[in-house]
């Protein structure tokens, strides 16, 4: 308790302490007093862009702890190249045009050494133009698919968290030759839905299953039930991804349909981040599978990596606030953020980063990195990058729900989400 | 007195009903999922039952017990407290240009920062409630008041404010407030709010230094004439002493206000209104957006710009609709003229103007609030640790337990029950102001009392249907 109050309050002081910290840990490390010049210690400034506000902001508030743990961790083992690293937030309201203006305020008010954000994969879409156009190197984490899919540019990476492709299709061996071959898919009925079942449908009759019924659900849908006789009889498993408010309704109405004969249930635990899955209502839920992406309840097998990952972002082996065990945090996706910045610090490293006019040579060298075990830097498994399509692929975990805990059956291999390229950034110019 | 009892009771039974007639409510999720869950069919049935149980009493009701109840005793004598609140309001000055200093040297992040934190969560909620339900505090923080009357003394204004103008200015002041507040992409942003905080101290102080502090705090200073307002729902008052009755006494007794005054009324209720409509799958789905994937502010710009607009006119012609019906039914009996009942009837539309604020933002509060007190430890993100405010830990876990989040939805509901409950006595008293006979009393306010129904059920669904950003 007393560790996660002391990183609280700290964390939230964004220069003062950080840099402190950074000198101290550098000292430390070169068992100097100081550094060189007023220049060498001038912070790196990584610019964060925050959902703050608008749809996005149970995601950002998280986001924020992990960076910030993320930052002081960086800070107190030295910060980068000897500077202490500064994280410069502003909120993006989860907006693409707003997201757009923070990264130029990055660029141009902040001077800003790189751009770091965030999970809402619009926000992304609408930001990394204007990051190509200011040559800003922008670090993402949103799971989209478009980085990889070579909609971007050059400037943009998303080195720190898999992309929804290679999650979904990692998925399917596990649930053709595991849960069963005949699956019906209920998905809400507008892009996010439909690469779940364009990549997913694919995926499955690669393992020779087949997707019986393909069931859209509106998105201003509030009660599901009228839907489901839509289920055909031979399905063998329910693949579902509902997200929305009204995802507990839909749960609670698929429970009530089938009572207690039903097919295997399978879904991607997006649908209840931040919500706990111990709690009454949700017994339907015991038995049935999700797609994490990093294990919200700490394992039997936990690496020492997630267990100091859970210490310095400050939640419980349930993956909920060291504060108050209600407060679930988004454990599946939040570990994007303190791989992201690692990865920064060690591209920085590698490029021996020593300002903007170094940016190209940092883009570079994160383009030449790819197989990073695990480790305190990389604390969700070990990942694989492709420098080509600047998109990173790691482990998978499906876990099934049992006594009213997520406890993983099946770790997806790299292998597993891998694709062919559809995009080499690097034969673009700078 | 023993009338008064039943006629509390019956509409009580209505709200008791509301806060008991639940099945035991099942899962844990985000605070929408729950909420989602919860019978509101049951409970937005029960608030109705209560409004329309209340209406129907009053209208049995004697003239005297409502005279009674929203006649003031005095507790106490009225203080010239003016020179202690000059010196409030000079301190409150310091504090503005302290914020304005935090928002544009301090934390970008707008959780970090005190001004936002400030302007949205203490001020338009917090003082907004204090306001209209406690004390005049904004008497006491008006940061204008103490430094003008140190520079300007009793000069006589530059020039005089037409008094023909009324309160309009201030009306379409308020609507550009809102504007920013619901439709703006970044109104958050403490850069763009300390800019703003600062011109807009500056313009009314200008415009007090030319017009005249009176003049221009009464007709143009959006803030004070919306506290003005407010206040006068407070159960305790100043008149030549100070007064306690039922909430509503004092707007009782300053009725009828001017035609702008009623106007700006039914702006609070209507943009405050919208400002909970604009969220709900419903509108979403009207203006094209998926409330999946709700594509922010930027996309909405201007459909939430006109809708606050919209919304505002809407009810102003709906709620003029309803008045002119009670006018007409009385009309052969009783002679009471449009402009008289609509800008007496227009004091009713206060309370639930505050029972919707309050419980529109009370989720956001107790978050923001939690923010603002760590943002208040440590202003200029130095290390301090002002007051211990630093040891905060924010959390939402009250967001995502059935118990808590079915508590404070019901605290919610039970806001705007209430709030319209008191709108029903209050508009009964002023039709007994208006007509004579019994009958006109009933019949002045046919219009009015359709119209406290479908707001009630509307101001309860807004609470409880599904919402998308």
């Amino acid at each position: 308790m007393s560790n996660v109050k002391s990183n609280k309050s700290s964390m939230n002081r964004r220069s003062a302490l950080i840099g402190m910290g950074a000198s101290a840990g550098a000292m430390a490390a070169s068992g100097s007093f100081g550094f060189a010049s007023a220049q060498s210690v001038a912070p790196i400034k990584i610019g964060f862009q925050k959902h703050a506000t608008g749809i996005g902001a149970a995601y950002g508030r998280w986001y924020d702890t992990t960076s910030q743990a993320a930052v002081k961790r960086i800070n107190d083992m030295g910060g980068i190249n000897g500077r202490p690293v500064e994280l410069v937030i502003e909120d993006d309201g989860t907006d693409p045009k707003r997201g757009a203006e923070v990264v130029e305020k990055f660029a141009t008010q902040h001077n800003c050494d790189v751009a770091f954000g965030t999970l809402f994969s619009h926000v992304v879409f609408g930001s990394a133009p204007r990051a190509g156009e200011l040559k800003m190197p922008y670090f993402v984490g949103s799971e989209g698919h478009h980085v990889a899919s070579g909609k971007l540019n050059r400037y943009t990476l998303q080195p720190g968290i898999t992309d929804v492709k290679s999650q979904v299709q990692s998925m399917a061996p596990f649930v053709g030759d595991t849960l069963g071959k005949k699956v019906t898919m209920i998905y809400p009925d507008f892009a996010f839905g439909h690469d779940h079942r364009d990549f997913f449908s694919e995926a499955i009759e690669a393992q020779g299953g087949e997707v019986v019924a393909k069931i859209a659900i509106p998105p201003t849908e509030t009660t599901f039930t009228r839907y489901f006789p839509n289920i055909p009889r031979e399905t063998e498993v329910i693949y579902h991804v509902m997200v929305g408010p009204a995802v507990l309704t839909f749960v609670k109405e698929l429970g009530e349909f089938f009572g207690p004969s039903r097919p295997e249930i399978f879904g991607f635990i997006d649908s209840l981040e931040a919500v706990d899955i111990n709690s009454s209502g949700l017994e339907f839920l015991e038995g049935t599978y999700f797609w994490e992406g990093n294990p919200r309840h700490a394992q039997a097998d936990q690496t020492p990596y997630d267990k100091a990952f859970r210490a310095a972002v400050g939640v419980d082996d349930r993956g909920a606030s060291l504060a108050d065990s209600k407060d679930v945090s988004t454990y599946a996706h939040m570990f994007g953020c303190w791989e992201t910045l690692n990865i920064i610090k060690a591209g920085m490293e590698t490029a021996d980063y020593q300002g903007p006019a170094d940016r190209t040579r940092l883009i570079e060298a994160v383009e030449a990195m790819t197989d990073m075990p695990a480790s305190d830097d990389h604390p969700q498994g070990p990942k694989r990058f492709n420098g080509k399509t600047h998109q990173t692929f790691g482990q998978q975990y499906i876990s099934q729900v049992k006594d009213g805990k997520l406890v993983c059956v099946h770790t997806a291999s790299i292998d597993d989400g891998l694709y062919e390229d559809e995009v080499d950034y690097t034969t673009q110019s700078f | 007195m023993k009338f008064i009892s039943l006629y509390l009771f019956v509409p009580l039974l209505g709200l008791f009903y509301l806060l008991i007639s639940t099945n035991p409510v099942h899962a844990h999720a985000s605070e929408q999922g729950f909420v989602l869950l919860l019978p509101t069919g049951v409970y937005i049935a029960g608030g109705t039952i209560a409004v329309i149980a209340s209406i129907l009493l009053v209208s049995f009701l004697s003239k005297r017990v409502l005279t009674f109840l929203f006649k003031p005793i005095i507790v106490g004598q009225s203080w010239d407290l003016r020179w202690i609140t000059n010196l409030s309001s000079l301190v409150s000055t310091i504090g503005v240009i302290a914020l304005v200093g935090i928002g544009l040297f301090g934390p970008t992040d707008p959780q970090a920062n005190l001004l936002p934190l400030f302007i949205w969560t203490v001020l338009w909620v917090g003082v907004f409630l204090v306001q209209g339900l406690l004390f005049d505090i904004w008497r006491w923080i008006n940061p204008w008041v103490g430094l003008h009357r140190i520079v300007m003394g009793k000069a006589e204004p530059i020039y005089n404010l037409p008094a023909d103008f009324k309160a309009w200015p201030a009306v379409f002041v308020f609507l550009a407030f809102q504007i920013f507040a619901i439709a703006d992409i970044a109104p958050s942003d403490p850069r763009r709010l300390g800019n703003l905080l600062a011109a807009y101290w500056i313009f009314t102080f200008l415009g007090m230094v030319v017009f005249g502090r009176k003049a221009w705090l009464s007709q143009v200073e959006c803030f004070s004439v919306l506290f003005d307002l407010i206040g006068r729902l407070r159960m305790l008052n100043c008149k030549v002493n100070l007064n306690i009755g039922a909430p509503g006494w004092n707007a009782i007794e300053r009725m009828p206000l001017d035609f702008s005054r009623a106007i700006f009324c039914l702006v609070i209720l209507g943009s405050g209104s919208f400002d909970g409509l604009h969220e709900t799958f419903w509108w979403l789905a009207k203006i094209g957006i998926n409330p999946l994937e709700f594509p922010g502010r930027s996309a909405v710009l201007w459909t939430s710009s006109i809708g606050i607009l919209a919304a505002s006119v809407a009810l102003i012609g709906v709620f003029a609709f309803a008045v002119w019906i009670g006018v007409k039914l009385v009309a052969k009996s009783s002679n009471v003229t449009f402009i008289a009942a609509f800008t007496c009837f227009s004091i009713a539309i206060l309370p639930i103007a505050l029972g919707y604020h309050a419980a529109h933002f009370l989720v956001s509060f107790l978050v923001q609030i939690q923010y603002a007190g760590l943002a208040l430890a440590d202003p200029f993100q130095l290390g301090w640790n002002i007051f211990g405010l630093g040891q905060i830990q924010v959390t939402t876990g009250f967001l995502k337990a059935a118990d808590s989040v079915k508590f404070i939805w019901l605290i919610q509901a039970g806001a705007v029950v209430l709030s319209h409950i008191l709108s029903v006595l209050m508009a009964h008293h002023v039709a007994g102001t208006l007509a004579k006979k019994r009958k006109d009393i009933v019949l002045l306010q046919v219009g009015i009392s359709a119209l406290m129904i479908v707001y009630t059920i509307f101001g309860l669904w807004l609470l409880a249907t599904a919402r998308g950003m």
